[in-house]
């Protein structure tokens, strides 16, 4: 029948055109053109719509006026169409009205077929009738049956018996009368077809009313379809169908200007989502490396992605820590060689931007004029010593930070004790000792922070339950638009089940325990045997490079001047990897294993980092040895100098020496600051090159060799390396502890690891890639977060140690650095509240610094702690209860569910068994009309559901109910459904088994 | 000159390494070193020396006594890579389920395999067992009849795979393969399974099993599996024989065809 494919065909239409719908109001085409394609996709579900219920109803009745009234109304639609939409392109204003055309056409065919079939009704019986009738429409009625509930024939046929009966009823009723009403119905078609929308302006108040419940019920059935013991497929083929029956129809219930407003608000909320989302990306297109670290997550594990971001996070770190260093300490220092005032820096580098080089220029002159500076060379300590001239600029020295690079703004000795510099009295001693504090401060600051709001996390997150169903239904990122991306989440996920399912696989396991534990304490035997040992080479060989220094460094070579950093890098590298042999002895979960891992690494590293401080304060007493003697002959060779002048004319001014034939003495700080920057530029070659070697060299060998060998390299013996968090983890927190220590001595520090740091990030990235492979036991490590930051804090706390200890005890040297003169380095700061505050203000800090303030003070903040651990505690255990109440109430209301789905379920037993009964009963009688009983199920499926929902007899002798959108007073008999079907967009529910009821009570 | 404390440092590196690779060190010590060691001490070859042991420490007619012999002597006294005891017990179920009838073996070596296959065959089914070393068939022949299989069940061809191979057909009377063991050159896996394939003496159903794959490895043989779609293939994962820290598989393939 061309009524079927025809409707088909305009089913697929009216589908693409929704969905060009939808991407074009993601694509923000223009409005107008949008609008027009929604419109006409509405028109034409409307119009199928209408169709339908048209087929359903001509079984049954004709519409007489309607053949004649067609070109008519027609014309009377377009003129109405040209004027609602003449926005519209011309080839979609084409397509439409050849849909229309066609199915006005066959519309007319099948009324022609019913009128004739009217005809025969008049002369003969009824039922002969009926069957003939029937024959005709059988294969639309039956394939659209098959098409909405997936033919199933037992069903289908049990439904037939319930359709006859209803059947017969409604033909006597629509005989004996009801030609004003057709031709209202026939008004209510036209209208419908004509309108394509619902105009709110042609809809009645009542129809408003109704279109307003039926939205809110649709709403209402979004809402709590969730919670529905429904198939998941319908679920969302009625999701679907809900939304877009709202989408359609909420914009109809305000009018004329409001719902211009209303359709606007939608679309900006629209545009808002967008943006927002766009925003969203540009975000994420913001954070540094996040793409890099994303992919490596994918491809590798949460673990090795943690590593990434907390090398990120550390250099987010380092670089406050070098604004600060660069921005309040070398800069000021630097710049004195322009003349420029050094609280001008800011506006400086802002005037760079904005105004031209001539006017820097005169803005220069003017404070070259205006200022004073000491610029390199001016004073002893800005000055490469005359002996040291000759190799000063030698790349060996300067790769030693000897030379000038030792008598430049790197370290701690260039700086000038001159108390206030420039115009504006940049305090410079007192900003370099608040920034060295600072630096710590903030630090400390910074970790306490990150570790508070990480155990925040991991305290409000699901501790495990559900652990798949999270996975499961949650981890798809839908924010994702690149395929690259979506291929790296969906391996990503397929890790994160990995981890989990090996997660759960190691929680069940249970071994022999007695052997376990015998070798996890043997492990632990090899493993302090171990540290004993690199203990010992390291105190050793420091002992040496004593004797070494005893000796005069010239007299040895490379290898035995950088014996320390050597060996010390050499045993950081290696150890970590015997460690790791051992600790497959003790069986521990991945997780715990890695733990253990980091502890004996950390162990090692501050083992090694402890003895290298010890052998550098032995260093420094050295020095301060030195500097005593040094300090002697000054002041012998000033008065040799001076009297020697003095005695040939003393009016004469007082002869100038070069500054670097000052004699010196030998600052110990900048001693500290080169062995710091030393050990952190070894560390950091050690790591490269293990790198180069480790992993990319055995790589590359690997790859190609594998070709002509004996045996498989790939999947046997050297394979690839995978990627060691734990002791890239610890370097990286180690390094960060050095920089820590040596940034007073040697204020280029936090520099020299932001260019580490972020020469790393590349290289390491690019390695993991390139040439590792992932871990074979891939683990979660969120919960190690907290455990690297720990690690840090200790680390922070142990590194502080020393430097305050120094600061604290031993005077500055007398002529380099900033508090060069002083007693100790924290006099800056009495010299400072001395000279630059008021005197109450001292005297107030005086008060304040008294021990019997302060104790109390340290008393109440003991306490103050005390206090809120104890509520955090308490609010914990709150949390855990409240947690179980929740699980206790869900398990309760999951039992009370089954036993009423049982109850139903036994219900519909019952049903069901004497349903059979009495449909085998009337089976047999009635074995003679089977086939016209089969032919009955043509009718639509409303008017069954219908039927099946009222089943009281008093309701049977009703007149036919045909879905049309008829107006309030006759329909508001069977307004108890609450089931619009007059609007498009819905389908009928079928319940094929309370169909049968009917035809049960009818026996 | 680097001082000896940096070399100290190195100590952990080469424990690291030695610990981590162990079992490839002893096998390297026990498959090579003692085997040049025995060869020059005895003079003779190494099969020679299994076949003596054998010979004096077995029951004649009893495969079963033979097998043992040999693997004690592989895991005691000298390393020979047989199938050995582990993944021999995963062979003999494949060829129990399959209860194939006409078998070729690529690779006897000392026999070892030969008679694993060889007791585990039904009855009325043919063995044709390729060695392409001259010495070693020798040897092989001798420890077959020790067991008790005469020509009628095993046919020993002294050829290498590759000649052999394209004259299987018209030689041997073959049509069909219904079983395969691979255990010669790892390199010739692959060459020899398409040249089966490319004389259509595989059908449907026909089981090819090929020992150590992963150690020392056929990665092109693997590679070729993953690509080609001819075959339902698993890799038995178990240890190489007569060690237990290296791991290695036997790949079992069923041809499928061409679909």
């Amino acid at each position: 029948m061309p009524g079927d494919t025809l409707i088909t065909s305009e089913n697929d239409t009216d589908i693409e055109l929704d969905f060009a719908g939808v991407e074009d109001f993601q694509e923000n085409h223009k409005r107008e053109k949008h609008n027009g394609k929604r419109r006409n996709g509405d028109r034409q579900e409307n119009k199928r719509e209408n169709q339908r219920r048209k087929r359903s109803s001509k079984s049954v009745q004709g519409i007489r006026e309607e053949s004649q009234s067609k070109t008519e109304r027609r014309e009377r639609s377009r003129r109405r169409k040209g004027k609602a939409e003449h926005e519209t392109s011309g080839h979609e204003g084409n397509k439409r009205e050849r849909d229309q055309t066609r199915a006005k056409s066959t519309k007319s065919k099948k009324n022609i077929k019913n009128e004739k079939t009217r005809k025969l009704e008049g002369k003969e019986d009824g039922e002969a009738q009926e069957k003939s009738e029937k024959g005709k429409l059988k294969l639309v009625c039956t394939k659209n049956e098959e098409k909405i509930e997936s033919g199933d024939q037992l069903k289908e046929k049990e439904k037939a018996l319930g359709v006859k009966k209803k059947k017969k009823r409604r033909k006597k009723v629509v005989e004996t009368s009801s030609e004003p009403e057709t031709s209202e119905d026939g008004d209510d078609e036209e209208e419908v077809n004509n309108d394509g929308e619902v105009r709110p302006e042609l809809l009645s108040p009542e129809e408003l009313e109704k279109l307003k419940e039926a939205v809110d019920e649709k709403k209402k059935l979004i809402q709590s379809l969730r919670g529905k013991p429904w198939p998941m497929k319908q679920k969302l083929v009625t999701l679907r169908e809900s939304q877009l029956f709202v989408e359609k129809y909420e914009g109809a219930l305000g009018k004329g200007k409001g719902r211009k407003l209303y359709a606007y608000k939608v679309m900006m909320t629209k545009k808002w989502m967008k943006f927002q989302r766009d925003f969203e990306n540009f975000k994420t297109a913001c954070i540094p490396w996040e793409m890099k670290i994303k992919e490596i997550e994918s491809h590798f594990g949460s673990s090795v992605a943690s590593y990434f971001i907390f090398l990120r996070w550390m250099y987010g770190i380092n670089m406050i820590l070098f604004s600060l260093t660069f921005g309040l300490v070398m800069v000021p220092e630097v710049l004195q060689f322009l003349n420029l005032n050094c609280t001008f820096i800011l506006f400086i580098a802002l005037y760079i931007y904005f105004i031209l080089q001539v006017r820097l220029i005169l803005l220069c002159t003017f404070f070259e004029q205006a200022l004073m500076g000491r610029p390199y060379g001016s004073i002893p300590r800005k000055t490469v010593p005359r002996a040291e001239e000759a190799g000063a600029m030698d790349f060996a020295v300067l790769w030693d930070f000897g030379g000038y690079a030792q008598y430049s703004v790197l370290f701690y000795g260039y700086y000038n004790n001159q108390r206030a510099i420039g115009w504006f009295k940049f305090r410079m001693p007192l900003s370099y000792f608040l920034v060295g504090v600072g630096t710590v401060a903030y630090s400390y600051m910074v970790v306490i922070r990150t570790m508070a709001r990480n155990a925040n996390e991991s305290g409000i997150g699901d501790d495990n339950s559900f652990n798949f169903s999270w996975k499961m239904f949650t981890s798809w990122d839908y924010l994702i638009g690149n395929p690259e991306t979506a291929d790296n989440k969906f391996a990503s996920i397929t890790t994160s089940f990995k981890e989990a399912i090996l997660e759960e696989q190691e929680s069940r396991k249970d071994d022999n325990i007695h052997l376990t534990r015998f070798l996890r304490v043997l492990a632990n035997f090899l493993v302090l045997c171990c540290l004993a040992g690199s203990g010992y080479l390291i105190y050793f060989v420091v002992r040496r490079s004593q004797k070494f220094a005893l000796d005069g460094l010239e007299n040895h070579t490379w290898w035995e001047r950088n014996e320390v950093n050597m060996v010390m890098s050499l045993l950081g590298m290696f150890c970590p990897m015997l460690f790791d042999v051992i600790s497959t002895l003790e069986n521990y979960h991945p997780r715990v294993a890695l733990q253990w891992q980091l502890g004996r690494i950390f162990a090692l590293f501050l083992g090694n980092l402890y003895t290298f401080i010890i052998a550098l304060m032995d260093a420094i007493n050295l020095k301060r040895k030195e500097e005593k003697v040094v300090k002697y002959n000054i002041t012998m060779w000033e008065a040799t100098l001076y009297n020697g002048t003095g005695s040939e004319n003393s009016t004469a001014p007082p002869i100038t020496i070069h500054p670097a034939d000052v004699p010196r003495g030998p600052c110990w700080e900048t001693m500290v600051g080169q062995e710091f920057v030393r050990l952190i530029i070894s560390d950091t070659m050690t790591t490269y090159i293990t790198l180069l070697i480790g992993d990319f060299l055995r790589a590359v060998l690997v790859r190609f060799l594998n070709h002509c060998w004996c045996w498989d390299l790939e999947a046997g013996f050297p394979s690839y390396s995978e990627f060691d968090v734990s002791g890239n983890v610890l370097g990286l927190i180690f390094n960060q502890g050095m920089i820590w220590m040596g940034a007073f001595y040697a204020p280029c520090l936090p520099a020299l690891n932001l260019l580490r740091l972020h020469v790393s990030m590349y290289l390491q990235c690019w390695a993991v890639m390139c040439c590792n492979v992932p871990q074979e036991r891939v683990f979660k490590a969120s919960g190690s977060n907290n455990f690297y930051m720990a690690m840090l804090l200790v680390i922070l706390f142990l590194s502080t140690l020393p430097a305050i200890y120094t600061i604290v005890t031993i005077p500055p040297s007398f002529d380099c650095g900033p508090f060069s003169g002083k007693n100790r380095m924290f006099d800056v700061i009495q010299e400072t509240l001395e000279s630059d505050f008021p005197a109450w203000f001292s005297k107030v800090f005086s008060y304040a610094s008294n021990p019997g303030l302060v104790l109390p003070f340290i008393l109440l903040m003991v306490l103050a702690i005390y206090y809120l651990q104890s509520t955090s505690k308490s609010y914990k255990e709150a949390n855990v209860e409240l947690k179980k109440k929740l699980q206790m109430q869900n398990e309760e209301n999951k039992k009370k569910n089954k036993q009423a789905a049982l109850k139903a379920q036994m219900d519909l037993e019952e049903a069901k068994k004497s349903a059979s009964q009495t449909a085998e009963h009337q089976r047999n009688n009635n074995d003679s009309v089977q086939r016209q009983e089969d032919d009955e199920e043509i009718d639509n499926k409303n008017q069954r559901m219908y039927h099946g929902r009222n089943p009281s007899p008093s309701v049977g002798n009703r007149e036919p109910h045909f879905p049309v959108r008829d107006p309030g007073p006759r329909n508001a008999h069977n307004g108890n459904h609450g089931n619009p079907r007059y609007l498009p967009g819905f389908h009928q529910q079928s319940e094929p088994r309370m169909c049968r009821v009917p035809s049960l009570e009818r026996h | 000159m680097v001082s000896p404390a940096i070399a100290l440092a190195f100590l952990p590196l080469l424990l690291t390494l030695i610990i981590r690779y162990r079992y490839y060190f002893v096998l390297f010590y026990r498959a090579v070193l003692v085997r040049i060691w025995k060869d020059c001490v005895t003079g003779l070859s190494r099969e020679e020396r299994a076949f003596q042991y054998v010979l004096t420490n077995s029951t004649p007619g009893d495969p079963d006594s033979i097998l043992d012999a040999f693997d004690y002597w592989c895991s005691k006294v000298e390393f020979i890579s047989n199938i050995g005891p582990k993944k021999g017990k995963i062979l003999d179920r494949l060829l129990m389920e399959q209860s194939p009838l006409t078998v070729l073996e690529l690779g006897a070596h000392c026999g070892y395999s030969t008679v694993r296959i060889a007791r585990a065959l039904p009855l009325g089914a043919r063995l044709y067992s390729i060695e392409m070393d001259q010495g070693n068939a020798a040897i092989a022949e001798k420890i077959i009849r020790l067991a008790g299989f005469d020509d009628d069940t095993v046919e020993l061809i002294v050829n290498p795979s590759d000649e052999v191979i394209p004259r299987l057909r018209s030689d041997y009377n073959l049509e069909r393969l219904d079983f395969v063991f691979m255990d010669h050159w790892k390199k010739c896996y692959l060459p020899d399974l398409q040249l089966l394939e490319g004389y259509g003496l595989l059908g449907k159903g026909s089981m090819i099993v090929a020992d150590n794959v992963l150690f020392p490895g056929a990665p092109k043989f693997l590679r070729y599996l993953r690509k080609c779609g001819l075959y339902e293939w698993k890799i038995h994962r178990a240890t190489l024989e007569y060690s237990r820290g290296i791991r290695d598989g036997m790949a079992e393939l069923i041809y499928q065809g061409i679909k």
